[in-house]
């Protein structure tokens, strides 16, 4: 059932770059290449370029150079056919709540000229998957944030895309929806052969769900890979040292260390990969004092996206 | 036009399943015509027999302009809330003609400002405006109200492309609203205005469509209508060409904000 390119991606881009009023870059020379039936994560600091990529892809805006396909198909020269084979679900939610959910799916349908039969059908369908069934005909502000979110999820899915697009569709949920959309997503993939493209801030949701991570930051990708892949390079356990001082000296001799691997640090946080937290955590601790650096807190721990992320993406605050 | 007509039809039953908006939609033009129409006909009616019911003819066309007016506002309005709140996405994401959504919104204000007129013309009866015998008539003014509405919804919906916020829209608009009102034959006849102001309301498309009214929809032998001698044929030339330009403005802001 999935429409794809020759070469079988689902998704595909080159050297594709957005700018704003000539001076903003928020997208800056992208390249992916995203298989048919797989979850693909983009994640990134707030500002990072995600929801300009997806815009994009959407072709809700077009891009300033480069060229971008979905579903084989081109997103400036084929937007018609593009929009036809994909689903979207944007950042905020985009609900006209003076409908009814019942009301805001039927006439999602008729935008893409779906026949009556067929959007009652769907409706029917979709709402039970979601558990929405009962509220369907009451009006959408009296919505909790997770019901809208998952009406979202499945308005998204009226029309059989075979592409999905989810901007941040867990944001602002509590950990028991998020949870539940979790396994909505998982379904999709495995059981209706949808090809996902999702961007999120949960780094434990991406890990979990995705096939394939991409770290963006200032509108360039910085890492590609499978979660596990990912975390590997960041040795078998990071230490994460909390302190104070000059710690130029102190990252260098760290750097020197052969088993260490994956350094990052900011002015109050160092993070290092090891090969073994139990056994370099003296070591460590010892070329601290050594070079001044005092240390105010220190913990031993698997490595996690979320750890990868920060090496990639460092940890100031971004807006 | 398929698209058009699901939004069209999206937005009408917005309003329609509002018992606000429905009620706020036609009291306010009933209001106009009774309370203005009575205070202003009995004013007249001192001085001239018969002057009450000759006002409240003599006013009708200029409400139901000023309703059509209203309607097209709403409209600029309603495509301003779709842009702030980020609806409009899900217009554009679909594979929808982008000319669709601007008449889908345009068309839905002006089925609203017919629908109110035909409320005004009854109550306008009801309280002693003499309708013309023809009801090929009654269809011709309507006709100019849907031309005219919709020439507005194109300036509305071009104001509310360039800006992001309701006040800045409202400002804008307020702007435009009185004088047009004001600056036309609506309420008072051509020939009793200062020269300034007969000029600024010979170049107002208001005037044009309230002069087409009184000759075809409210009867001939109106005598403050006829005093002005603008032809029939200028009346719809002058709101064609209306309807022609601020649909391209319209468009165009409408194009741009999409960027």
């Amino acid at each position: 059932m999935n429409e794809k390119g020759s070469n079988g991606l689902a998704i595909e881009t080159s050297g594709l770059v957005k700018r704003y009023n000539e001076e903003v870059l928020a997208v800056d020379g992208i390249d992916l290449a995203i298989e048919g039936n797989t979850i693909y994560s983009l994640l990134g600091p707030n500002g990072a370029g995600k929801t300009t990529m997806l815009a994009m892809l959407t072709t809700l805006l077009e891009p300033t150079e480069g060229s971008a396909k979905v579903c084989g198909l081109d997103v400036m020269q084929q937007a018609n056919e593009v929009r036809n084979c994909i689903g979207v679900t944007f950042q905020e939610t985009v609900l006209d709540d003076a409908l009814t959910g019942r009301q805001a799916l039927d006439f999602h349908g008729k935008l893409y000229n779906q026949s009556k039969a067929q959007r009652q059908a769907k409706i029917a369908e979709l709402l039970a998957l979601v558990e929405l069934d009962e509220a369907a005909d009451r009006k959408i502000k009296t919505y909790s944030g997770g019901m809208k979110r998952r009406l979202e999820l499945i308005r998204g899915l009226m029309t059989e895309p075979d592409v999905l697009f989810l901007d941040e569709p867990t944001l602002g949920l509590d950990p028991q929806s998020r949870v539940r959309l979790g396994d909505y997503i998982l379904d999709l993939k495995e059981n209706q052969g949808l090809t996902l493209l999702l961007t999120t801030h949960y780094m434990d949701e991406a890990q979990l769900l995705s096939d394939k991570v991409g770290i963006i930051d200032h509108g360039k990708i910085v890492a590609e890979g499978t979660p596990a892949e990912l975390i590997e390079q960041m040795g078998a356990d990071v230490i994460h040292i909390e302190g104070q001082g000059e710690n130029e000296s102190f990252v260098e001799a760290l750097e020197a260390m052969p088993f260490t691997e994956a350094i990052s640090a900011s002015d109050d946080m160092i993070q290092v990969g090891v090969d073994s937290g139990n056994r370099r955590l003296v070591e460590v601790i010892s070329a601290a004092g050594e070079h001044g650096y005092r240390i105010e807190d220190v913990s031993v721990s698997k490595p996690s996206l979320g750890d990868v992320f920060l090496k990639y993406t460092g940890r100031q605050f971004r807006d | 036009m398929s698209a058009a007509l699901t939004l069209w039809n999206k937005h009408m039953r917005k309003t329609l399943t509002s018992p606000d908006e429905t009620v706020g939609m036609l009291i306010q033009p009933i209001l106009w015509v009774v309370l203005f129409g009575i205070g202003m006909g009995s004013l007249l009616g001192a001085t001239t027999p018969g002057g009450e019911d000759f006002y409240i003819t003599f006013m009708l066309p200029g409400i139901i302009a000023l309703t059509a007016l209203g309607g097209a506002i709403g409209g600029g309005t309603e495509w301003l809330n779709e842009r702030i709140q980020g609806i409009v996405k899900e217009y554009l994401a679909a594979p929808i003609p982008r000319m669709s959504i601007l008449l889908g919104n345009a068309f839905s204000a002006m089925t609203k400002s017919l629908l109110q007129a035909i409320v005004i013309m009854i109550v306008g009866v009801l309280i002693g405006a003499k309708l013309s015998a023809n009801p090929l008539g009654w269809l011709g003014g309507l006709l100019l109200v849907a031309g005219y509405g919709l020439g507005f919804s194109g300036i509305a919906i071009a104001v509310a492309s360039k800006t992001d916020s309701p006040g800045g829209y409202h400002m804008l608009i307020f702007m435009l609203n009185l004088p047009l009102l004001f600056l036309s034959n609506a309420l008072y006849p051509l020939q009793t205005m200062p020269t300034w102001m007969e000029i600024a309301a010979r170049i107002n498309p208001t005037t044009y469509v309230v002069t087409g009214m009184r000759i075809m929809t409210f009867g001939p032998n109106n005598a403050l209508g006829t005093v002005d001698t603008i032809p029939l044929w200028l009346c719809f030339l002058v709101v064609a060409v209306f309807l022609t330009l601020s649909m391209v403005l319209g468009y165009r802001a409408f194009k741009s904000s999409l960027k």
